[in-house]
């Protein structure tokens, strides 16, 4: 309790400082995950259609997954130097994997009869894709999206580690000395966008749900 | 009569095994020394230190488990106030600051004795002795920024400030002894841009040119490794870090003489010798068990 009243006093003595952290955390979280997504969905859907680049994609992403942020960002750091350029890099590889595994995911295993009949009816690839593959891809690749934020949101403190600042300097910073109360200025609100981001991001999804049925 | 005579024989093999059994018991365990668990912040200091007394202890025929690289002083603490480990290398002003919470003070004898009885009451924690070594805050440019500003001491540092860019550690900027002090003590010192990066790449942010300014400490060995300037702290704002194992109470009581042992470690420690150690690590890339052990041997403190 003591801690927490303590983490009052210091945001309301240091609420600039706060809301610039907010946002760069906000902004930082944001662009790694379109970045991400960017990247992952196209690369899903081609390798959803190919079982060669499909495998060889995955592997990729799997061999990603081991490697933690924390060790990405100081491999980076020597050719970025400081601040969000390095952290966006790390940020964008953690949160590949989820959309990229749920978009391979969701376009193969698109039942192939509901194909078949599209082709027939003289669809060309390209109306199959908009109309008929993507909207039942959609939930699945929206769940990956949900998940890499969450995840996102959660590991931009690491940006704290090479200057690129966020709410994870009053973690560091509390962590660092002793100071529970610090440590909670960065720690509750992280912990309510990670939720939040999870509650957010599954609005669209359920509504593309209900859009299917 | 019979048996009588196969009672007492069972009795004396009943005997005879539940000797043997006890002896064997003892040999198991000899001496009745305690385990010993040693914690460690986590930078190489603390490592070095905290697998020093890890093998001197091991010399003396303790077991012990090592639980380094623990993250920060809040962890350090907490692990040693709850039982989890048992021993940590911890910094007499950081003690005093960050831990009792009390006013800085400049005389390295007056720190000792206000954090010797600090943490002996607020928790039953023993400092041992102290060693001569201050791994002390400071403030370190290259040799070019120094000569660019002709810049040597803090005083000159919090005029030239608004045209630095300051690469500071987790807690400087919300210590009451990093930042804040600077600018109480010497006013001044608002930095063109202050940025917050891990310990380990304070310094690659200097040799980068990404900063020009970064918060040294008095053993990094970085300093004699890459020749940065340390600005002189001319004004007297910060208090002495000598370190010294801080130690479980109820340990010492089980077993006095780890006291003495670890004892005899700490005159060696000193500031240059430290600055030697630490420069091994992190510039010559060395592991720092193999490092600890060395120094050790060399010292004749192991074997």
């Amino acid at each position: 309790m003591a801690a927490l009243e303590s983490a009052l006093t210091y945001l309301a003595a240091n609420a600039d400082r706060f809301w610039k952290a907010l946002g760069i955390h906000l902004e930082l979280a944001a662009a790694s995950l379109a970045v991400a997504a960017a990247v992952c969905i196209p690369l899903g859907i081609w390798a959803a259609r190919s079982p060669a680049a499909g495998n060889w994609a995955m592997n990729v992403i799997e061999a990603l997954r081991v490697v933690p942020s924390l060790a990405v960002l100081i491999l980076v750091f020597p050719y970025l130097g400081f601040g969000a350029r390095t952290a966006m890099v790390a940020l964008s590889i953690l949160a590949s994997p989820p959309i990229l595994v749920n978009t391979y995911v969701a376009y193969r295993n698109i039942d192939p009869a509901v194909l078949e009949a599209a082709v027939g009816m003289g669809m060309t690839p390209g109306q199959i894709l908009r109309w008929i593959e993507t909207p039942l891809a959609a939930p699945v690749v929206m769940a990956g999206i949900r998940t890499a934020a969450s995840e996102v949101v959660a590991s931009a403190t690491l940006a704290a580690f090479i200057g690129g600042g966020g709410l994870g300097e009053f973690i560091v910073n509390g962590l660092a000395m002793n100071n529970v109360g610090l440590l909670l200025v960065g720690g509750i609100p992280v912990a309510l966008l990670a939720l939040l981001a999870e509650g957010l991001l599954s609005i669209p999804e359920y509504v593309v749900r209900r859009r299917i049925r | 009569m019979h048996s009588m005579v196969r009672r007492v024989w069972v009795v004396a093999v009943l005997a005879l095994l539940a000797a043997g059994v006890a002896v064997a018991g003892a040999c198991a365990q000899p001496a009745d020394k305690p385990i010993i668990r040693i914690g460690s912040k986590n930078f190489t200091e603390q490592l070095l230190l905290g697998e020093m007394y890890a093998l001197i202890l091991e010399e003396h025929g303790y077991r012990v488990e090592r639980k380094l690289n623990l993250a920060g002083t809040l962890v350090a603490h907490q692990a040693l106030v709850h039982g989890e480990i048992d021993l940590y290398p911890e910094y007499t002003g950081t003690g005093l600051i960050n831990m009792l919470h009390m006013e800085p003070m400049s005389d390295a004898g007056q720190v000792y004795e206000a954090v010797r009885d600090g943490y002996l009451r607020e928790w039953n924690l023993v400092w041992l002795d102290p060693a001569p070594m201050n791994n002390t805050q400071a403030i370190a440019v290259t040799r070019e920024v120094a000569e660019r500003y002709d810049m040597y001491t803090l005083s000159r540092m919090a005029e030239v400030a608004p045209e630095l860019v300051l690469a500071a550690v987790p807690e400087f900027t919300e210590r009451p002894d990093g930042l804040k002090g600077l600018q109480e003590v010497y006013g001044g010192f608002q930095f063109r841009e202050v940025r917050m990066v891990d310990y380990g790449l304070k310094y690659r942010a200097l040799l980068a040119g990404q900063a020009d300014v970064t918060v040294a400490f008095g053993t990094d060995g970085e300093i004699i490794g890459y020749g940065f300037v340390v600005m002189e702290d001319d004004k007297g704002l910060w208090p002495p870090y000598q370190v010294a194992p801080v130690v479980r109470k109820e340990l010492l009581d089980q077993a006095p003489e780890v006291a003495d042992i670890l004892n005899r470690l700490q005159p060696h420690l000193t500031g240059a010798t430290m600055q030697q150690l630490n420069w091994e690590v992190d510039g010559n890339k060395r592991e720092y068990t193999r490092v600890a052990r060395e120094f050790l041997r060399e010292i004749g403190m192991i074997h």
